[in-house]
């Protein structure tokens, strides 16, 4: 009974009996004050917003044993045990910075990072689908990036000195073996992806994650887009170069339809190619992407196409001959990947799974020829979120992957099969708001060669100000050697790349400015014993092999991008400097490869203009000459090419009726019919030589891009779909 | 005896959750209005704080966190830097989240996701209105569901529109007749009491206002 009542004055004491002026002052560690930061005692309504100076002050009805909290965007929550009596109490109150995305500092040495999720970002789907001169082809677009080489005959990123198979693309965490179209030489090919898939692009320029492997100089990570609402729509275009359609039905299942031919195209530009057979295709793809749970996604992408063309390619013979060059491809991919979390999301579980099978049936002259490539591969990928606001991770994960690749050409039957595994681990973690590490290592057996390697992985961060950060990243890299190489030696060694680079970079209110520079160096490169040196690419390789091979690559890069100072406008202006030699393949020195050139630049300029709603882009292009080396060279005295410049323009239109959405687009290459050329192929006994031209000096093409039904919210910003 | 003094008790603790209750809804009721009546060009900072201040004492009450979420939403405004605005909105959809969890299937608060979803758009359309496009009308179908009745539905659509250019479907013709249907869903719209949300006539108004 006793008891009772002294719990009931208890209550009553709670509510109003003396009350505490309780003040003081809010303050961050270097003293500054925080206006409007939120002070309470908690479990009440008791409390007050700090002034300007800091300074708050309020009464309070609480007392005995109590917290006081203090809160406010940007800081840590602050909690303290309070003995409130009688009379006044003074507290003064240190706030602590949070990571979050206004201060924290992001590793970004040798990436360029471009999703919704990432606030410093870069390229984004409709950034490169508007980009004139880039065709919405995502690799295009990327080579006006800096530490891009671009190079007019053949498809693929060549960064920094490297060859276009030192880089890979990834989509999803699976590494895509034929990422563009069937190779043809001299004639470069598209990608075989559409930007509008993926939510978010980042183009490595080395120094990469240890989660990626089997690439010497970069990796192109796409990932593709999250379920987004789930609107039913039907969209078709038609260009100069096919038709499409694509349906998506309630935001889930999306299936596509097209087909291409190029004939249109042709009839109405010139090309420098002659064609017995204009390129033609036809493919489709399905898509499902649904969220099974609130922790549980899955995506699922399967495509399938085929495409045939036929050229007549010169002998390089004095009498002006030619020979037939047919393809008829096959190519099937298809990525599964699944994603779990746990935990309230402070576990996430990735496993994925990936097919995909390619084939090129080909008559080259009177030979027949053909290519397969098939990989099957597995990755799982686990990782734990921690610390503040889970701003720090700790992954680790492995991959298989089966390959098999084989080309025959008459008689010879060459092939290969490789068993590839790879474990990794990696933490990225912050040991301030402004100092972030990143530390992994990756280890990797394949069995066509039978070794096994290890490669650590490093970079850092730290915000030098509240836009400005600088960062490094270093790491080791190996990739197996070309498969042209290993058909015909199965006892090399994995090729090596040694990554250094330090990056500056600014970003405030959508100007940004980065400055990078590197060092590559490269060890165990394959290198053939030849009598003499043949400079067609496209040769099979001759003579003994060993990973004697090496050489180096430094230099820097500019980026400068504005989307403020225009209004409705956006400028990027990208520089790059490269310094680079090696003794490969069936070089006899060290010398600049024939694919290197010692300056890359390149102008974007993109406008909207509302009232008509067009996009309007310009992007010019300069590439410094490249080296010539010609049949039997000594490597002395080299001659260069002259310059590549390239201007382009594109407009695009967009019109919405009632439910109905369209786009006209239309594009300008070449504007100024610059007659560039990218080398030079020599008849067999090395005495003439041919120019390699593009497939087209000026070119022009148009298109439409019509879709029906329900649009997600979209503003004016349009689906531009070529 | 014990009886007696068991109902004593009970009676006092009701008393006393009474007067509790009591001061939530004075409080609400005064931090409601307040919020009305903040002009726009003000910060609505030491208004939210009071206001976070209920929501950490009242833990089981979504309302406030609700009110936190929707000042938040407009304070963004006050901000030019897209990394500030999108701190302030990450905050906000916290509390939206926190009071999704105490109130669900709620058309209030699907409204408040549409709303925030365009606060993010507007921070940068061209690379967002894939994703949060997609969240707008999502959330404002999921509203339109659970009480099609809901005034502000017919609010955002018509801000959306208007401020979408004519020639991607937008522009004042065609929002005028959202706002028109918004004020006169508002009309036959009465909140639960002082506390809930009741904003977007006023707003309905000026729109229709600006689309003669």
């Amino acid at each position: 009974m006793k008891k009772l009542f002294t719990f009931i004055t208890f209550l009553f004491s709670i509510n109003g009996f003396s009350q505490v002026i309780i003040s003081g002052k809010v303050t961050d560690k270097k003293g500054e004050p925080l206006p409007f930061a939120n002070i309470q005692i908690e479990g009440t309504y008791d409390g007050a917003s700090a002034d300007e100076n800091g300074n708050f002050s309020f009464e309070t009805d609480a007392s005995g044993e109590k917290f006081i909290t203090a809160s406010m965007i940007g800081f840590k929550n602050f909690k303290k045990a309070l003995s409130i009596s009688s009379g006044k109490l003074k507290l003064d109150i240190i706030l602590e910075e949070s990571i979050n995305s206004l201060n924290a500092v992001v590793v970004t040495a040798g990436m360029f990072e471009a999703s919704d999720e990432k606030k410093m970002v870069m390229l984004k789907p409709m950034d490169i689908v508007t980009t004139a001169g880039g065709g919405a082809d995502i690799v295009s677009v990327m080579q006006f990036l800096p530490g891009a080489n671009r190079v007019g005959e053949s498809e693929g990123l060549f960064v920094r000195g490297g060859s276009a198979n030192e880089t890979k693309t990834v989509i999803d965490g699976m590494i895509v073996q034929n990422p563009f179209f069937s190779s043809t030489p001299d004639v470069p090919q598209r990608g075989r992806f559409n930007p509008f898939m993926f939510k978010g692009t980042a183009f490595s320029t080395g120094g990469y994650s240890a989660l990626y492997g089997q690439a010497l100089s970069s990796v192109l990570l796409l990932n593709t887009m999250d379920k987004q609402g789930d609107n039913s729509n039907l969209s078709i275009n038609a260009n100069m170069a096919g038709l499409g359609a694509s349906y998506t039905h309630k935001g889930w299942i999306t299936g596509t339809l097209n087909y291409s031919n190029l004939s249109p195209f042709f009839s109405l530009v010139k090309t420098n190619i002659d064609f017995e057979k204009v390129p033609q295709g036809m493919g489709g793809s399905l898509t499902i992407n649904q969220n099974l749970s609130k922790t549980s996604s899955i995506k699922a992408y399967t495509t399938y196409s085929t495409n045939q063309s036929a050229l007549n390619l010169p002998t390089y013979e004095a009498d002006n001959s030619t020979y037939i060059f047919e393809n008829n491809n096959q190519n099937i991919f298809t990525n599964t990947s699944l994603k779990n979390t746990y935990g309230d999301g402070k576990w996430v579980w990735l496993n994925g799974f990936s097919y995909s099978k390619n084939k090129d049936y080909l008559n080259i002259g009177v030979a027949v020829a053909n290519r397969g490539d098939e990989r099957t591969q597995f990755r799982s990928v686990a990782s734990r979120l921690f610390g503040e606001e889970n701003s720090s991770s700790f992954s680790f994960g492995a991959e298989y992957h089966n390959i098999k690749q084989d080309n025959i050409y008459n008689e010879y039957f060459l092939s290969l099969k490789d068993n590839y595994t790879a474990i990794f681990a990696e933490s990225e973690f912050y040991l301030s708001p402004k100092l972030a590490g990143r530390l992994g290592v990756r280890a990797e057996n394949s069995s066509v060669i039978s070794r096994s390697n290890i490669a650590p992985r490093f970079s850092l961060a730290y915000k030098a100000g509240k836009y400005a950060q600088f960062s490094l990243a270093s790491g080791r890299f190996y990739q197996n050697p070309e498969k042209e190489y290993l058909y015909l030696d199965k006892n090399l060694n994995f090729e090596i790349a040694d990554h250094l680079i330090l990056n500056y970079q600014i970003i405030k209110n959508l100007r940004t400015f980065r400055i990078e520079s590197f060092y590559k160096k490269y060890n165990s490169l394959i290198a053939e014993q030849t009598v003499q040196y043949d400079p067609n690419p496209y040769r099979f390789p001759t003579g003994s092999l060993s990973n004697t091979g090496k050489g180096f690559a430094r230099g820097f890069d500019v980026f400068f991008r504005d989307q403020k100072s225009i209004p409705n406008g956006d400028f990027w202006f990208t520089y790059s400097f490269l310094d680079t030699k090696r003794m490969f393949k069936n070089y006899k020195e060290m010398v600049t490869p024939y694919f290197a050139s010692k300056h890359n630049l390149s102008l974007v300029y993109k406008q909207f203009f509302t009232p008509i709603s067009t996009n309007i882009g310009v992007t010019f292009s300069h590439t410094s000459g490249r080296p010539i080396y010609v049949y039997g060279d000594n490597f002395k005295n080299t001659p260069y090419t002259k310059a590549f410049e390239n201007l382009s323009l594109m407009a695009s239109h967009v019109k919405m009726i009632k439910n109905q959405f369209v786009v006209f687009y239309a594009t300008l290459d070449n504007v100024l019919g610059r007659k560039n050329i990218y080398g030079y192929r020599y008849s067999n006994d090395g005495k003439e030589r041919f120019e390699v031209r593009p497939p087209m000096y000026r070119t022009f093409f148009f298109g439409i891009n019509w879709a029906i039904g329900e649009l997600n919210g979209r503003s004016k910003e349009a689906d531009l779909d070529f | 005896m014990k009886n007696s003094a068991l109902i004593i008790l009970i009676l006092l603790v009701s008393v006393f959750a009474k007067a509790q209750n009591a001061s939530y809804q004075k409080t609400m009721d005064d931090l409601v209005k307040q919020i009305s009546e903040t002009d726009r060009q003000s910060s609505l900072q030491p208004i939210i704080n009071k206001m976070e201040r209920v929501a950490a004492a009242e833990k089981n009450e979504w309302l406030p966190k609700y009110w936190v979420a929707y000042c938040y939403g407009i304070e963004q405004f006050t901000k030019s830097d897209a990394a500030e605005k999108d701190l302030i909105l990450d905050k906000a959809d916290k509390y939206l989240g926190d009071a999704e969890n105490l109130s669900v299937d709620n058309d209030e608060i699907m409204v408040l996701k549409a709303q925030l979803a365009s606060a993010r758009l507007a921070v940068d359309p061209m690379s967002r209105w894939q994703t949060y496009g997609a969240s707008f009308s999502d959330n404002l179908k999921k509203a339109t569901k659970l009480n099609s009745n809901n005034p502000r539905i017919y609010y955002l659509q018509g801000t959306n529109l208007f401020y979408t250019p004519e020639n991607f479907g937008g522009g004042k013709a065609a929002a005028k007749p959202l706002f028109e249907q918004a004020l006169d869903k508002f009309n036959n719209f009465e909140a639960k009491s002082s506390i809930y949300p009741n904003w977007g006539k006023v707003e309905s108004q000026y729109f229709l206002s600006q689309c003669q």
